[in-house]
C-alpha cells in the first residue's frame, strides 16, 4: 500500500483551517486568538524538535543512547508528576522516578521480547514510541493516584490516627485510602478499554492504518499495546504509592506535614 | 506499690511561641483513675495524644511500661492504650463495616465478641439497626458511644478518655461513667467537664501552667 506524504505546502494548507477557530474567537472571545496562536506555535516547535530529534536517534540507533533517552523521559515525567500535585518535589522525586522506571521498563522489555519478538530489544523505532505510550499513560495515572492518595490521607487524618490507636499497623491503617485512590485512578483506564474502537479509533491504530498496515495487524498491535499500557500503569501507580509512603510518613507512622507545599 | 504504666517526665507544651504547659509530671499506675481538669487550651488533650505518638512534647519525655516512649516503642503502646477522643467524625461507611475493618487488623483478629458487642449496644441505648446505619448519619452522641464501645471491645491496659461524654444526655453520661468506674482494675485517665466523673476514688488533677 502507498504511504501518502504530506508536503510542507500541504501542511501549510492545513494551517488555513485554523482561520475558522480564529474567526470564531474574534467574534466571541478575542483573548482566545492570542492563546490559540501561542498554543499552536508551541505545538509546532515541540513536534518539529521531536521530529528532528527522533530522526537523529533512529539513524544513530545506539542502544545506550536510546536507554539514556528513556531515562530522560522518565525524569521529565517524574518532574511533571510532582509539580502537578501539591507536594514537595525534593522528598518525592526519587520514589516517583523509581515507580516509572520499574513499572514501565519491566513491561516494555517483556513486550518487546515476547510480544513483538524484536531481535534487538533496544531498537529505537520500537523502544521509544512504545515506551512513550506506556509512560504517557502511566504519567497521567500516577498524577491522579499520588494526588488523590495524599488528598484523601490529609482529609482523613483523624480517622487514620484512630485506626492506629485501635491497633492497626501502618500499612493496615493506610490500606483503605490506598484502595480508594487506586479505584479513582484505574477506573478511567478500565472504562477506556471497554469503549475503545466504538467511540473512537485509537491513535496508534489509526496511524498504522494510514501508514499502510492491514486493519487486523493494527488491531493486534492495539490490543497488545492496551494491555501493556494497563499493566504498566497499574504497576507504576502501585509502586508509586508504596514508594512515596516510605518517605512521607515519620517513624511514628504520622503523615509528615512538610510533604505538602 | 503498683507497677507504673505511664509516666510523664517534665513535659512541656508550646503552641508556636506560647508555652501552655511547663514541666508536667505524672505517674499513672495500674488501677489509677485520674481526672485532668484545667481551662481549655491548657494542653490536656495534647497530653493524652502523646502516648499515642499523635503529639510530641516540646520538651520532656514519656515512659510507657518503664520504657522510653519513642518511634520504636509507640507501636506497642498503641496496642495497649485505648485512646477515645471526642472527635469521632471519621467514617463514611456503615457502623458494621467500620467494626469489620477494625477487627481485620492483625492485632485484633479473632477478638470480636459479638455477644459483648450486642450487650454493649443495648446497655448504651442502641437499637440493633444501628449496625447498618452509615457512620456519617449518626449524631455526635451516637458516634461517641460507638467509639466507647470499640475501645471496650478491643480491651486495653489503660484508657485515655478525652471528653467522651460531652455529647451525651445525662442518663447516658451516668451509664458511661459508671461502666468505666465500676471496673476497679481498669486504669483510666479522663478529661471531662462533666461532674459525673468526680467520684470518690477518682483523683482530680489540675493541669495549668
Amino acid at each position: 500500500m502507498e504511504v501518502y506524504d504530506i508536503s510542507y505546502l500541504s501542511l501549510l494548507a492545513c494551517f488555513l483551517l485554523l482561520l475558522i477557530p480564529l474567526a470564531i474567537s474574534y467574534y466571541f472571545k478575542p483573548e482566545f486568538i492570542r492563546e490559540t496562536i501561542i498554543s499552536v506555535s508551541r505545538m509546532v516547535v515541540q513536534l518539529a524538535f521531536v521530529g528532528v530529534f527522533l530522526t537523529l536517534l533512529f539513524e544513530l540507533n545506539n542502544s545506550f543512547v536510546n536507554l539514556l533517552w528513556l531515562l530522560v523521559m522518565v525524569l521529565m515525567a517524574s518532574h511533571s508528576t510532582i509539580s502537578d500535585v501539591k507536594l514537595n518535589l525534593k522528598k518525592l522525586m526519587l520514589p516517583t522516578v523509581i515507580s516509572f522506571l520499574v513499572g514501565n521498563f519491566l513491561v516494555l522489555f517483556y513486550f518487546n521480547m515476547f510480544v513483538i519478538n524484536l531481535e534487538n530489544l533496544f531498537d529505537a523505532r520500537f523502544l521509544i514510541p512504545i515506551f512513550g505510550m506506556f509512560l504517557g499513560n502511566s504519567l497521567r495515572s500516577n498524577i491522579v493516584s499520588i494526588d488523590s492518595f495524599y488528598e484523601i490521607m490529609k482529609r482523613n487524618e483523624n480517622r487514620y490516627h484512630y485506626s492506629l490507636s485501635l491497633g492497626a499497623k501502618k500499612h493496615e491503617a493506610i490500606l483503605p485510602y490506598a484502595k480508594k485512590s487506586f479505584e479513582i485512578t484505574l477506573k478511567p483506564s478500565i472504562a477506556s478499554m471497554s469503549t475503545i474502537g466504538i467511540v473512537a479509533l485509537p491513535g496508534m491504530m489509526t496511524g498504522q492504518i494510514i501508514a499502510g498496515s492491514s486493519p487486523i495487524l493494527a488491531v493486534k498491535y492495539q490490543i497488545a499495546i492496551m494491555i501493556g499500557i494497563y499493566v504498566s500503569t497499574m504497576m507504576t501507580v502501585v509502586i508509586g504509592i508504596f514508594m512515596t509512603i516510605h518517605s512521607s510518613f515519620d517513624n511514628y507512622g504520622i503523615l509528615k506535614k512538610d510533604i505538602f507545599r | 506499690m503498683n507497677s507504673e504504666l505511664l509516666k510523664y517526665n517534665d513535659v512541656s507544651i508550646s503552641y508556636g511561641e506560647k508555652e501552655v504547659l511547663s514541666n508536667f509530671n505524672l505517674e499513672i499506675h495500674k488501677g489509677d483513675r485520674i481526672l485532668l481538669k484545667g481551662r481549655s487550651g491548657a494542653g490536656k488533650s495534647t497530653l493524652l495524644k502523646m502516648p499515642m505518638g499523635f503529639a510530641h512534647p516540646t520538651s520532656g519525655i514519656l515512659y510507657f511500661n518503664g520504657e522510653l516512649l519513642d518511634s520504636n516503642t509507640v507501636w506497642d503502646a498503641r496496642k495497649r492504650i485505648a485512646y477515645v477522643s471526642q472527635d469521632l467524625d471519621i467514617y463514611e461507611d456503615s457502623v458494621n463495616e467500620f467494626i469489620e475493618e477494625v477487627f481485620s487488623y492483625s492485632f485484633n483478629e479473632g477478638k470480636l465478641d459479638r455477644n459483648k458487642l450486642r450487650r454493649l449496644l443495648v446497655y448504651l441505648g442502641f437499637k440493633k439497626d444501628i449496625l447498618n446505619m452509615k457512620f456519617a448519619d449518626l449524631s455526635g452522641g451516637e458516634k461517641q458511644r460507638i467509639g466507647i464501645i470499640m475501645s471496650v471491645l478491643i480491651g486495653k491496659d489503660i484508657y485515655l478518655l478525652d471528653e467522651i461524654t460531652s455529647s451525651l444526655d445525662s442518663a447516658l453520661k451516668e451509664k458511661v461513667a459508671n461502666y468505666f468506674l465500676e471496673r476497679k482494675d481498669w486504669t483510666l485517665v479522663i478529661i471531662s467537664h462533666d461532674d459525673i466523673w468526680e467520684k470518690e476514688d477518682v483523683k482530680v488533677l489540675q493541669v495549668d501552667v
